[in-house]
């Protein structure tokens, strides 16, 4: 059954610019891995984006977990975005606090204004987060400023960031773009093993052709907000691979 | 004519330069006049030189500044600690009503931008364009005279500053950690005390300390129009022709100074 159902999914970024996505629909499973794949430019931020409304799409309909997404409103919309977890190139922590801090952070659309404020989580979240920390292997930084880390161990965080909201499904944003080829592979496969655990649908943004056939079982391959391809993995052969990047072959 | 594809010849050059040269003397010549023409205006016609007398006597009146009264001294102790006790509060008054101004003069964070960021604007300009001394002199006649006019003085005239430099500093902040607490679910509050305020705390506090700086200068001279404060003491000084005591209170207010200045110095190094 699917979880996540996009349909006919259209985004512009001003009313004159042009069509970044021009009628994107796929379903992602429940115990799907799902890759999005594409030249630079093509939509891929754009589309994982759209999912959870950080750009808002000018037609189209997404339906999470029986859900019409783009019909909620601001109050129901911060309430569904608490539980899909969001994984970034950039790692978006906040470098001046600590990593318990940015890990307890992903509890924030769960708490409430006051205690935001002081920065009080309750025990059970802390307790939480130290378990987490310690299954992404960061047990021994829990206290050290976010900026202090290497790039992967700061990946390892914004993935305990994410994990800490409970999600149903996580969305990631060219995970390992900023990580060498070694680190990037541990971190993928991380990720994959904590989803498959946990049971969470992932929706992975990737750009390295070699790293979402190792690690992905569906893949979609956009170009110029097209979707040029759309199936699982191993059908994924070089014809198919050619045609999404044609743009860049030129 | 010739074109300007035919190459120069020397005298052509010499020419070039002759009549650059001579616009050039034309334009010092002209300053000079009006630099004569300032000075004979405003210094030769303005000033009362039968008071100044001779050369002897300027030194004479100066000399009167010489010295120290020792007198004074036990009596400069509670003016010194109003004058940096108006500074601190002054400036702990201004940063809280700046918060609001930064909030609303920071485009990327402003809640409604035509209204609330011109609006933040125009307060810090105000409050910038006015001398703190006039703002005293209003808040004298608003709260009457005391320390607590100085205070509401320093607060007013430190927004301009605090407020323009926190707001630049919000509108430069990196816009990632925003957007990963926006993606979590986080509320504008979350965002404003997670994604921005861990960037800009610490330049915010820079910029506050160096206006506390500023405020000690400001808030040692405001006693002139009765706002209180080591300036009353300078006022009373001067009017009664008590010149050494008049030294006496500007070596208060360096002392104050310097204090000052290495506290900022030292707390703002250790921001770092």
């Amino acid at each position: 059954m699917a979880i996540l159902e996009v349909s006919e999914l259209r985004s512009r970024y001003s009313s004159r610019g042009p069509e970044i996505l021009k009628g994107i629909s796929f379903e992602v499973e429940e115990d799907d891995f799902f890759a999005i794949i594409g030249p630079s430019g093509a939509g891929k931020s754009t589309l994982i984006r759209c999912i959870n409304r950080l750009i808002e799409p000018t037609s189209g309909s997404i339906n999470l977990h029986g859900i019409d997404v783009l019909s909620l409103n601001a109050t129901e919309l911060r309430k569904m975005r608490r539980h899909i977890g969001m994984i970034f190139q950039e790692f978006n922590l906040i470098d001046r606090m600590s990593v318990m801090d940015n890990v307890l952070s992903g509890r924030l659309g769960y708490v409430g204004a006051i205690r935001s404020i002081f920065r009080t989580f309750n025990n059970h979240d802390i307790q939480r987060a130290l378990e987490l920390l310690e299954r992404v292997g960061l047990q021994d930084h829990v206290d050290k400023r976010a900026d202090q880390l290497s790039g992967g161990q700061r990946q390892r965080v914004g993935i305990a960031r994410a994990l800490m909201q409970e999600p149903n499904l996580l969305l990631l944003d060219e995970p390992t773009s900023a990580l060498d080829p070694k680190i990037s592979r541990e971190v993928m496969q991380l990720i994959r093993t904590i989803a498959t655990e946990l049971k969470v649908p992932v929706l992975c943004n990737i750009h390295d052709v070699q790293l979402a056939k190792e690690f992905c079982n569906k893949i979609i391959g956009l170009q110029d907000g097209i979707k040029m391809f759309d199936g699982p993995t191993p059908s994924l052969d070089q014809s198919s691979l050619d045609e999404i990047y044609s743009m860049e072959v030129l | 004519m010739q074109t300007s594809s035919v190459p120069l010849t020397v005298d052509d050059i010499v020419r070039l330069r002759r009549k650059k040269q001579t616009v050039q003397f034309g334009f010092y010549f002209i300053l000079f006049i009006l630099v004569l023409w300032s000075i004979q205006a405003t210094v030769i016609d303005d000033t009362d030189w039968e008071r100044i007398g001779s050369l002897a006597d300027i030194g004479k009146s100066v000399s009167h500044f010489i010295g120290i009264d020792f007198a004074l001294i036990p009596n400069l102790l509670g003016p010194t600690i109003e004058t940096f006790m108006i500074a601190c509060i002054g400036t702990i008054l201004g940063l809280i009503i700046c918060l609001p101004a930064m909030w609303f003069g920071a485009l990327n964070v402003t809640p409604y931008k035509p209204i609330t960021y011109p609006l933040a604007r125009i307060a810090m300009t105000l409050s910038r364009s006015i001398h703190e001394i006039v703002w005293a002199l209003i808040f004298v006649s608003a709260v009457g005279l005391g320390a607590f006019a100085g205070i509401l003085a320093i607060a007013v005239r430190s927004l301009g500053f605090i407020a323009k430099m926190s707001a630049e500093a919000i509108e430069n902040i990196d816009p990632k950690p925003v957007e990963a607490i926006r993606a979590m679910g986080g509320s504008n509050l979350q965002v404003m005390l997670y994604g921005i305020m861990p960037q800009v705390l610490p330049v915010i506090l820079g910029i506050v300390i160096f206006e506390w700086e500023i405020n000690i200068r400001r808030s040692a001279i405001l006693g002139l129009v009765g706002a209180g404060g080591l300036g009353l003491v300078f006022f009373r000084q001067m009017n009664t022709f008590n010149y050494p005591g008049v030294t006496t209170v500007i070596l208060a207010i360096f002392g104050l100074i310097v204090v000052g200045e290495i506290t900022s110095h030292y707390s703002r190094k250790a921001l770092n």
